[in-house]
């Protein structure tokens, strides 16, 4: 009974749930907002290829672009203005860097459900998955479009674009990864059978990704592949809705995550009302058995008192079995 | 937890109220082959196990009976340390903790199953040696010898299991669950399965080996569970029921009990 | 008394190296008398090599086969052992086997180690049946090594390519295997598991394995960063598969 009043007072708490539609508004406006500075107030920045956040990090946070690469028009190439490929990219690598954080705190949860063995993190670890599932689709149709429109500027050619970034097929791995999850979920009876599994299986998915990664770069190395192209810095003002941007990205990100638990945990309370509301009606029946019980104790004591063990216990019982 | 009465019917009315009760006196007299205590076994709001105590002596047979998913199969698998107790419980089998020491339990206990837990494709003596030498058996020959004159396989001893009868195959999954000369017999519903001959030859084997082991033994069979225990055990939604010696009950009392709370349909 | 004696009688006997023996020959006694693992397996790969002449009839004289070859012979390695670790485990699992090993006092990670032995065992019996096949088939007879132009790497190299990879298939697909043989559907479960598991070794085993049959200038530069590439993916993984194993027997 007190969990059905919970129940129905986690209702009338909603707090939590406030907070979320409020996070959840607050990213839609923030990454609204990041796509309209993308195509309005971003400056245009005429180089070849990909923008990426690893050179920025190679150049100890050298924000812009080196002046050489800011000019239109290097060493005789003539560089098409980058458009397309421009704009996706604010979209492209927050949602990226998100995924693969939903995805170790999948990993993580596992761990913790190994050790613990408590449903809840096995709840949140599938959660993160699915919200891994969510991004890595918007990383790669991101990516592929990003990699396509620059691609084609640089290179004029389709080709061999999609397998010959490594970012991207890792992205495939990893979908593979989260398709192949919930495959297993699926096949696999029994609760905590299928937790254990899935958990083994994100931790292993885990470690393989960083080797999906390496050994995409390492083997197309080896196979003199074009791999990156010139990598570039970020323009001041195309920094500012990249930022609001991956906050707008992480609120939404949360906020997704935070219903889904919800939802799941309002799941499994009603699971546990199921169970009470059986316990109840055993209950129940348990009343009705202790007619049975009480025929039964008086056959003991027949029993007993025709094996002449105890007289005391005998009396004392035969009143019992007389109620 | 444990509760030494000597008025079975008031134990048998507190096992419906607080399934938490010990076979009546035996118990003090000689130690316990298996103690369970506040044993749960649960997932998330499922309890297989719901916080289930009892004491049994040493060579004591115990039959468990239950509905269909009252946990029975699950408490076995808790008391041989194929799954482990969640929450605080504890168990021991022959003085060793399930938690703790879980190696030297594994030692002295058998199961009988109704699966047989053989390798079809290897004959009967290349089966029991490797069981032997998984349990680092020593002398293991003489005692595959002794076994299988045992269980009146020696005939068949190089023949591949797969052409094997059904009971002969449970013959030689005694046989396998006897080697290591275990001090406690787990049987998970042995006569599943067999055909009323071979389920006699079990009875005979199990009549024969019954003197100096403990058995705890999950069934269906009221009948069948009741003949051969010393104590019983109902369980339901994971909880004792109840739990008494054999000679204390009357078997058309218990009957009507059991039928009542399966036919109620509180599985 | 009795029992206290015969107690310390078989705590002492106990040996890890006696158990993890008698699972190898228990399995292998059940593949002699079998061979199904060996001859399903084997059988598969060649119908995968018989596929591969229809898929490449029409080629031509002038297509140059040894620049494909290693992802070919690495496609039927990876179906053919799929095959065969489905097929161990269900050995294990149809008749509840698996059950009667862990209630024996046996500790779990030799079990997993004994089967990823066997596992490996049939692996490499098959590859030095269906691996020379395939490379007189395709490799020795393109047009490239017939003229010359084509020097691969001496067969050495082949063999502990090959090695590492079968190392890290039943390292890896014997926990896999055993995740898959406990759901419905297996063998479909273990492909879904095994493709993206597995990919960063199947794409340094390709490179290898071009490397060592296109031969060239400098070609064992890049054998030998792939070799490392591959140990260390196997060490790495294989480490996790082992810590991994006990909870996947623990339900």
């Amino acid at each position: 009974m007190s969990k059905l009043q919970e129940f129905a007072k986690s209702f009338t708490q909603k707090r939590e749930l406030q907070i979320t539609i409020v996070l959840a508004i607050f990213g839609a406006i923030l990454t609204t907002a990041a796509f309209v500075m993308a195509f309005t107030s971003a400056n245009m920045q005429y180089h070849d290829t990909t923008v990426t956040v690893d050179y920025l990090l190679e150049d100890k946070g050298a924000l812009l672009a080196p002046p050489a690469q800011q000019v239109g028009v290097d060493e005789g190439f003539v560089y098409i203005t980058p458009w397309f490929s421009q704009k996706i990219f604010y979209f492209h690598v927050p949602i990226a860097q998100l995924s693969l954080v939903v995805f170790s705190l999948a990993a993580i949860f596992g761990i913790i459900f190994l050790r613990t063995r408590n449903p809840n993190y096995d709840l949140r670890s599938r959660i993160a998955m699915e919200t891994t599932l969510i991004f890595t689709l918007g990383t790669m149709i991101t990516g592929s479009l990003w990699t396509r429109a620059s691609w084609l500027n640089s290179w004029g050619e389709l080709g061999s674009t999609l397998l010959s970034e490594p970012r991207l097929v890792t992205y495939t791995v990893m979908l593979m990864f989260v398709v192949a999850y919930f495959v297993l979920r699926k096949s696999v009876e029994g609760e905590e059978k299928k937790a254990t599994y899935s958990a083994v299986f994100a931790i292993l998915a885990w470690i393989i990704v960083p080797f999906s990664f390496l050994y995409t770069r390492l083997t197309q190395e080896a196979a003199a592949h074009p791999t990156d192209a010139v990598n570039t810095g970020m323009d001041p003002s195309n920094l500012l809705p990249f930022i609001v941007c991956i906050f707008g990205m992480m609120m939404l990100g949360y906020a997704i995550y935070i219903l889904r638990v919800a939802e799941e945990k309002k799941r499994t309370q009603l699971e546990e009302i199921k169970e009470t509301i059986e316990d109840s009606l055993s209950k129940a029946s348990k009343a009705k058995g202790v007619n049975a019980t009480n025929q039964y104790s008086a056959a003991v004591v027949l029993n007993k008192t025709s094996e002449k063990q105890s007289s005391d216990s005998a009396q004392s019982a035969s009143k019992d079995g007389g109620e | 937890m444990s509760e030494n009465s000597h008025n079975t019917s008031s134990a048998a009315k507190t096992a419906l109220e607080n399934p938490t009760i010990s076979a009546a006196g035996d118990a003090t007299t000689s130690p316990a082959a298996i103690m369970a205590q506040g044993v749960s076994r649960s997932f998330g709001p499922r309890k297989a196990v719901d916080d289930v105590s009892f004491e049994l002596p040493d060579k004591a047979f115990l039959s468990i009976f239950g509905p269909n998913g009252a946990g029975k199969t699950t408490l076995l698998k808790v008391l041989s340390t194929l799954l482990p107790i969640t929450g605080k419980g504890s168990a021991s089998v022959c003085g060793f903790d399930v938690k703790t020491q879980a190696e030297e339990l594994r030692r002295r206990i058998g199961i009988i199953s109704h699966n047989p837990l053989l390798y079809r494709d290897l004959s009967a003596d290349e089966n029991l040696q490797f069981f032997a030498e998984l349990y680092c058996i020593p002398n293991p020959k003489q005692r595959i010898d002794e076994l299988l004159e045992a269980v009146e396989l020696k005939h068949r001893r190089y023949d591949v299991v797969r052409g094997f009868s059904r009971g002969m195959i449970q013959r030689l999954s005694i046989a396998r669950a006897l080697l290591p000369k275990p001090e406690v017999l787990f049987l998970d519903e042995p006569y599943s399965g067999l055909d009323p001959h071979a389920s006699d030859i079990l009875d005979s084997l199990i009549a024969n080996i019954r003197e100096d082991h403990t058995f705890v033994m999950v069934s269906h069979d009221l009948d069948k569970g009741l003949e051969l225990a010393s104590h019983a055990l109902i369980l339901s939604r994971g909880q004792i029921v109840l739990y008494d010696e054999c000679k204390h009950i009357d078997t058309a009392a218990f009957k009507s009990l059991y039928r009542e709370i399966v036919g109620l349909g509180v599985s | 008394m009795a029992k206290a004696k015969s107690t310390a009688a078989t705590r002492s006997n106990i040996s890890g190296w006696r158990q993890y023996k008698a699972l190898l020959k228990k399995d292998i006694a059940q593949e002699l008398r079998t061979k199904e693992m060996v001859t399903s397996m084997g059988l598969y790969g060649m119908l995968v090599l018989v596929i591969y002449y229809i898929a490449l009839s029409q080629a031509g004289t002038g297509f140059d086969i040894t620049l494909i070859a290693a992802g070919l012979l690495l496609l039927m390695i990876v179906f053919t052992s799929m095959l065969g670790l489905n097929r161990s485990l269900i050995h294990e699992h149809d008749q509840g086997q698996l059950e009667a090993l862990l209630l024996a006092p046996i500790d779990r990670p030799i079990i997993f180690l004994a089967k990823a032995t066997t596992n490996f065992l049939f692996l490499a019996i098959v590859q030095v049946v269906v691996v020379p096949f395939f490379y007189v088939m395709f490799v020795s007879s393109s047009p490239g090594i017939i003229r010359g132009d084509v020097d691969p790497g001496p067969w050495w190299m082949l063999a502990l390519i090959l090695f590492l990879g079968s190392i890290g298939i039943a390292g890896v697909g014997t926990l896999l295997a055993t995740i898959s043989v406990n759901s419905k559907g297996r063998d479909f479960i273990l492909a879904v598991l095994f493709i993206p598991v597995m990919y960063p070794l199947l794409l340094v085993l390709v490179a290898a394995l071009t490397a060592v049959i296109t031969g060239g200038s400098g070609f064992e530069a890049t054998f030998w960063q792939m070799c490392a590439a591959a140990a260390a993916y196997n060490a790495v993984v294989i480490a996790v598969a082992f810590a991994l194993y006990d909870y996947i027997l623990g339900v």
